[in-house]
């Protein structure tokens, strides 16, 4: 008999933090201050009615339909009474109506989308081919909450051939529903309502909305063109005894830049002086191209203060089967497992016993997969010189960030709405990344994880269409 | 570093539920603890995801038909109007929605209503966005409600209230008029239904279950949730959902995408094949599994259970110990391990609230999701002890 995996163990979980949110109104349709939607924002409900986090916006463009604003058709219910809400200011900011308008203008102007940050290609047989094995064998029911035995193995195993650390499986690693997952968790177990957590702006929006659900004080700090170097200066006077954690991706999307050995070592310190936390996300890790991947976790005293967190979706072109992990020290970890289980309890199983298979692809895997993504960059980086735009320096990811001006548009938002109508390419607004949009304005991403006919079409457009003004 | 734990943290203490548990996997235990199936799952839906992973169904996506298929159950099922587009948000399991639905209407210092007995989560989403768990607790043997009691613990604070039906873990199913007593005090208070449906789909006895939005002016307050994972026996796929008014389903889908942006993309493929499953195998579900709450409750009668509330629904039977029997659930469950081989749930870590009641202590929970063999074994186990005559503590 299958030994015991009693879903009644987690009766020993305490009480995880509480955290505060000040609106006080008991009324159904006043949401928790963070989240309040107004009935304004009926553009949300008449295109595809999913609000498009960063990279997966564009994920529904096959299920988009027209629609009219819904109507009540209750029979028996009395009128809904209520105020219309006024839509935060939060969610102002995080322009998910830009993103929504611009799927519609992408679809009705047969765009190539160079916008969405997951590939046109699938992912490896031989990880495929496990998760089929995996249904097969009957490896449907509840995993262990913080992950199947074999894949936190597998994690680990893979943690120190990458960085040289050794970690206990058991203790150390928490498997979650994608790095997403992992990031709220991290949030929401670690940061109490009030703490002060630093951003590096731009940054992927999911940071930003599980940080206010968190009750965090966000402290931002923008990386700026050419080379979106740590400004170490505005590090220094910005972080303090009263920081509780600060948030790094590397290699980071949008600008595809990779944190340096020595920015690294310098913020290292300055966390280690001011006893602040370090969570950083290195979805992009295996994806670096210009320099070798450095984890903060492997810097010197480091370990004890970092949450070192990835996922299979990036490296394995599985963006949707929801595998992520978060690595940390037992005291950190505890957090973060319980924040996890009871965000979603457990992890898609028959995929961890797949993600297991990969993380023990050979090292020809890798090789291949740089090649490749280093192939389809050249084509994307040169044909977008060639067309003129500026061209930022990107190390790793599978981003580059260019500057529009040249084409003489207003913005980033113009400049893609131009492109989608004008010359049927996508690209993304990257204003929308950061605390304040004006920072970005000049801005826009290309993708260029889309295999190479995509690319050299979506060039072609643009050197016969986009002209410099 | 120790410093900037929390306090809560610093209490953390180990419990006997985890020793239990512990103490199971060691005795390699035939396992009636767990609330999932040790049984395969219907082979045409493990083959609907099996082909979209080779159809390259892998990378983020929103299955729109997922929300087609769920309107129309509602419709058939239940007579509610909801609108696919705009009123349901497809999450990781029931789990997440429940959690997304719980932060987007919670607020710091508002109190949740929830039946005691109760499955452990729902507290900890509660706590975790800020909420009060206050407990009303049913009244064992039959887990009646108390209109009476459940009125007065209304406050001007309470914004929800929890309505899990089929109940875990007493197999309970709330009648019409219970729902109606809860929907009362849901329009006079001004309160949010949140439900979890989980169980929607097994009940015993001709029994229905009913959702309480269906009743006069409750589903513009009503949050619906529930999932594949007990229907379709794949608790493993992570595909649940939230039903809910337009306003409160995209909060929740907001807050889904922020928490895991996506439920795993080759099952919500597979969940489109489950849902139009037809009606034989809903009755067949039922039927097989009516089958097994009979055949535990002849087990534990050969013990000397005498169970007072046969469930009506749900995968689980509660019962309480034998009057002569002196252990505490605890003790009596390490006895069965010990003895028996056989891993059951002790009944307290279902219970809440200030009530310093006995019975608390009294009941065992037991899973009948599970195979013909593993029951067969159970039989078998007890079948020994009894024979036996050697066991005083677990036969009566």
């Amino acid at each position: 008999m299958q030994a015991a995996e009693c879903t009644w163990t987690h009766f020993e979980m305490l009480r995880p933090l509480c955290f505060k949110s000040p609106s006080t109104t008991p009324l159904f349709f006043n949401f928790s201050k963070h989240f309040q939607k107004g009935f304004s924002d009926s553009s949300f409900f008449r295109s595809n009615r999913r609000i498009s986090n960063y990279p997966s916006f564009m994920a529904t463009i096959s299920s988009l339909s027209t629609h009219k604003d819904p109507v009540s058709t209750h029979d028996a219910t009395p009128n809904i009474t209520h105020q219309p809400v006024q839509v935060a200011k939060r969610l102002e900011k995080f322009k998910t109506t830009i993103f929504t308008q611009m799927s519609m203008l992408a679809i009705k102007h047969g765009a190539i989308n160079l916008g969405q940050g997951f590939p046109n290609f699938d992912g490896p047989d031989f990880v495929k081919e496990a998760a089929i094995q995996a249904i097969k064998d009957g490896k449907n029911q509840y995993a262990r909450g913080y992950g199947v035995p074999d894949f936190n193995n597998a994690i680990a195993a893979r943690f120190k051939k990458d960085t040289g650390l050794v970690i206990d499986p058991e203790k150390e690693v928490t498997v979650t529903s994608g790095c997403t997952e992992a990031i709220a968790a991290t949030m929401l177990g670690l940061i109490n309502p009030g703490d002060e957590v630093i951003l590096f702006a731009p940054f992927y929006d999911s940071y930003e909305a599980t940080l206010s659900m968190a009750g965090a004080k966000v402290k931002c700090i923008t990386l700026r063109p050419p080379d979106f170097a740590v400004p170490i200066d505005e590090l220094k006077s910005t972080i303090s005894k009263n920081t509780r954690a600060i948030l790094i991706n590397t290699p980071h999307n949008p600008t595809g830049k990779m944190f340096t050995r020595e920015e690294l070592n310098t913020i290292a310190s300055l966390c280690i002086e001011n006893d602040v936390l370090v969570f950083t996300d290195e979805v992009y890790d295996k994806l670096a191209f210009e320099m070798d991947h450095i984890s903060m976790a492997s810097l010197p005293g480091m370990y004890e203060r970092t949450v070192t967190m990835n996922s299979l979706g990036k490296t394995f072109s599985l963006t949707g089967w929801k595998i992520g992990w978060a690595i940390a020290p037992p005291h950190l970890t505890w957090g973060v497992r319980q924040a996890h289980s009871f965000l979603t309890f457990a992890t898609s199983t028959p995929m961890q016993y797949a993600a297991t298979v990969a993380l023990q692809a050979p090292d020809s895997y890798f090789a291949e997969l740089k090649r490749d993504y280093m192939a389809k960059k050249a084509i994307l980086v040169q044909g977008l010189k060639d067309v003129g735009f500026k061209v930022f320096p990107s190390s790793g990811t599978y981003f580059v960030v260019v500057d529009h001006t040249p084409f003489g548009l207003e913005n980033d938002i113009a400049f893609c709405e131009y492109l989608i109508k004008e010359v049927g390419v996508v690209a993304i607004p990257t204003s929308v990344f950061y605390l304040n949009p004006d920072d970005g304005k000049n801005l826009v991403r290309f993708t260029f994880c889309k295999d190479e006919e995509t690319l050299r079409s979506a060039v072609e457009r643009m050197k016969e269409k986009l002209k410099k003004k | 570093m120790e410093g900037k734990l929390s306090s809560v943290a610093k209490n953390f203490t180990p419990s006997p539920i985890q020793e239990l548990s512990q103490l199971a996997q060691r005795c390699n235990a035939i396992n009636l603890a767990e609330g999932f199936p040790d049984f395969p799952a219907p082979p045409c839906i493990k083959e609907a995801a099996v082909s979209a992973i080779n159809n390259d169904f892998n990378q983020y996506r929103h299955v729109q038909g997922i929300c087609d298929q769920l309107a129309l159950k509602m419709k058939k099922t239940h007579g509610l109007d909801v609108n696919p587009l705009t009123d349901i948000a497809i999450c990781c399991g029931q789990s997440e929605a429940f959690a997304a639905a719980i932060f987007s209407i919670i607020n710091q210092g508002d109190e949740v209503l929830l039946f005691d007995p109760c499955y452990e989560t729902y507290e900890g989403c509660i706590t975790l966005a800020g909420g009060i768990p206050v407990y009303v607790a049913l009244e064992p043997p039959q887990w009646t409600l108390d209109p009476e009691k459940l009125m007065r613990s209304f406050t001007s604070r309470t914004k929800a209230i929890v309505l899990n039906s089929p109940h875990n873990p007493t197999g309970k199913v709330f009648s019409r008029d219970e729902l109606e007593i809860i929907a009362e005090g849901c329009r006079r208070w001004d309160c949010v239904a949140i439900t979890d449906e989980v169980y929607e789909y097994i009940t015993y006895d001709n029994q229905k279950h009913e959702t309480i939005a269906k009743l006069p002016g409750m589903q513009e307050r009503t949050i619906i949730t529930s999932s594949l994972s007990k229907t379709f026996s794949v608790t493993g796929w992570r595909i649940g959902w939230a039903i809910a008014p337009a306003s409160a389903a995209s909060t929740i889908q907001n807050i889904h995408i922020r928490i895991t942006d996506s439920a795993p993309a080759p099952f919500q493929e597979a969940a489109l094949t489950a849902l139009r499953s037809p009606i034989e195998y809903f009755e067949t579900l039922r039927g097989v599994y009516e089958l097994k709450r009979d055949f535990c409750m002849k087990l534990l009668g050969s013990v000397g259970f005498r169970i007072q509330f046969k469930p009506q629904g749900s995968l689980f039977l509660f019962a309480e110990l034998p009057k002569d029997c002196l252990l505490s659930d605890v003790e009596y469950v390490e006895e069965l391990i010990q003895q028996a081989g056989v891993v059951v749930v002790p009944g307290r870590g279902f219970f809440h609230g200030n009530e310093s009641c006995k019975y608390q202590k009294r009941y065992i929970r037991v899973a009948f999701c599970k195979s013909e063999a593993t029951l067969n074994a159970a039989a078998q186990k007890f079948g020994e002890l009894i024979n036996a005559k050697a066991c005083p503590k677990i036969v009566y």
